[in-house]
């Protein structure tokens, strides 16, 4: 009884952490599109949240691990995981509320890694793996998009530099619906999946099902709902700083951005070297402004956004540990977890009344 | 020793397979947006055989960049 307790709440915790994955992430895919005006806002946001819903269907390639290689597997308990995912949503909420976009997939680490260490030592952590699948693709990822999208809008300046502007805009708006569309599609085969795994491994945990048992229908739509949701309801801080804050780019920006970030992305992928989406994406609109004149980049707000990268996993791991720490002073049952789960929905419900009463929406769209 | 498992051979394949494929994405459709215009251009001008020229050029480029997005499509499904 107290098991399926904690059981439930981890499930819940994890849905709750794909849904700020979501709404954290929705700006990868949409923010040139909406700043360029190749979509619409409130339908740039649906085709995202669509794909995604569909995307988590079609790669069911669930990971039996999280954070696989960083932490000693057989060293996680459902307490370490719970706490891991409070430190992640703790990390998403407080970028996305300063308009930062930052690694999901990173904090999520950066909780499961902070929390392990609090229950096990430094025995837990992997240092090799944190370096070698975290640090290394965190500096690559966006000097690597930086100098693709840098050198791909160059090329197609070259290409398309003497023809009518207006026809050059409207052709690459419709270009970045592709590209686009691929960015959202490629989120939800990547990140609906952790959370699938995450639920797997909680079941396994639980013994109500074992690793070689298929992966539950009811997971993979309560993870897909969930990352759509968060994708429509939209992270539009991060949408507003990725879209318009670091440069103001036109379509064809926008397009070498989009298209040269799934390129790196996917080609990273096959090699065996998986990105981050939101350090490639970032870089790539980056370089996509420099490559046209140096000072048109913000470099200001590009400075806060590595800021927040470097300190994605710290951060997350603090807060993963610090809730590691609370939840054990209840003991190992399921008191720790109801008490902390009881505090974050009262303080967020509080958070989310006083904006309705100031009359503010509750993402801040626009 | 963490640095020594760093296998440099995988991050150069990473450079030049992103490089590639990103310059082929840029190149690819901005032919078709060059193409695609140059025949709107010399059919207004009353050029219709290479205004076809320039539309055949433009839809070969537009499959080719098309061929591309599936076969993103299929990496994604296929990633193991």
């Amino acid at each position: 009884m107290d098991n399926d307790l904690v059981l439930w709440i981890v499930v819940a915790t994890a849905l709750a952490f794909d849904f700020t994955n979501g709404f954290h992430d929705t700006a990868n895919a949409v923010a040139t599109s909406i700043s360029t005006r190749a979509m619409a806002p409130r339908v740039a946001v649906t085709l995202a949240a669509i794909l995604n819903f569909v995307g988590a269907f079609l790669s069911l390639q669930v990971a039996a691990t999280i954070a696989s290689g960083i932490v000693e597997a057989d060293m996680i308990t459902l307490a370490i995981v719970f706490a891991g995912l409070i430190g992640a949503i703790f990390w998403n909420l407080l970028t996305w509320y300063f308009g930062l976009p930052s690694s999901s997939s990173h904090a999520l680490i950066g909780g499961v890694v902070g929390a392990a260490f609090a229950a096990e030592g430094p025995d837990a952590v992997i240092r090799d793996g944190l370096i070698e699948k975290v640090a290394i693709p965190a500096v690559m990822a966006p000097i690597l998009a930086f100098i693709v999208a840098g050198t791909g809008i160059l090329v197609t300046y070259r290409i398309v530099g003497r023809l009518r502007p207006s026809t050059v805009s409207r052709s690459y708006r419709l270009g970045q619906i592709i590209s686009g569309s691929l960015f959202s599609l490629s989120h939800g085969t990547n990140d609906a999946q952790k959370t699938m795994g995450i639920i797997f491994l909680a079941l396994v945990a639980n013994g109500n099902l074992t690793t070689s048992d298929d992966i539950p229908t009811w997971v993979v739509v309560s993870a897909a709902t969930a990352i759509a949701l968060g994708t429509y309801v939209g992270g539009w801080r991060i949408i507003k700083t990725m879209g318009s804050r670091i440069i103001k780019m036109d379509p064809a920006q926008g397009f070498s951005a989009q298209g040269s970030g799934a390129a790196v992305i996917l080609a990273a992928s096959h090699a065996g070297f998986p990105l981050s989406t939101t350090h490639v994406i970032s870089g790539g609109i980056m370089g996509a402004g420099a490559a046209k004149r140096v000072s048109a980049v913000r470099w200001g707000v590009a400075g806060n956004i590595v800021v927040a990268w470097v300190l994605t996993l710290p951060a997350a791991a603090l807060v993963g540990a610090l809730t590691y720490l609370v939840v054990h002073l209840f003991g190992d049952g399921a008191a720790g977890p109801v008490v902390v789960s009881a505090v974050l929905l009262i303080a967020l419900g509080v958070a989310m009344a006083r904006r309705v009463f100031q009359g503010q929406t509750l993402t801040a769209e626009g | 020793m963490a640095l020594a498992s760093i296998d440099i051979g995988l991050l150069f394949e990473v450079v030049w397979a992103s490089a590639l494929a990103g310059a082929v994405v840029s190149v690819l459709f901005a032919l078709v947006v060059l193409f695609g215009a140059r025949s709107a251009e010399t059919r207004r001008a009353g050029h219709g055989t290479v205004s076809m020229a320039y539309g055949v050029a433009a839809v070969i480029s537009f499959a080719a960049f098309m061929g591309l997005v599936v076969y993103a499509v299929h990496l994604m499904l296929s990633k193991g």
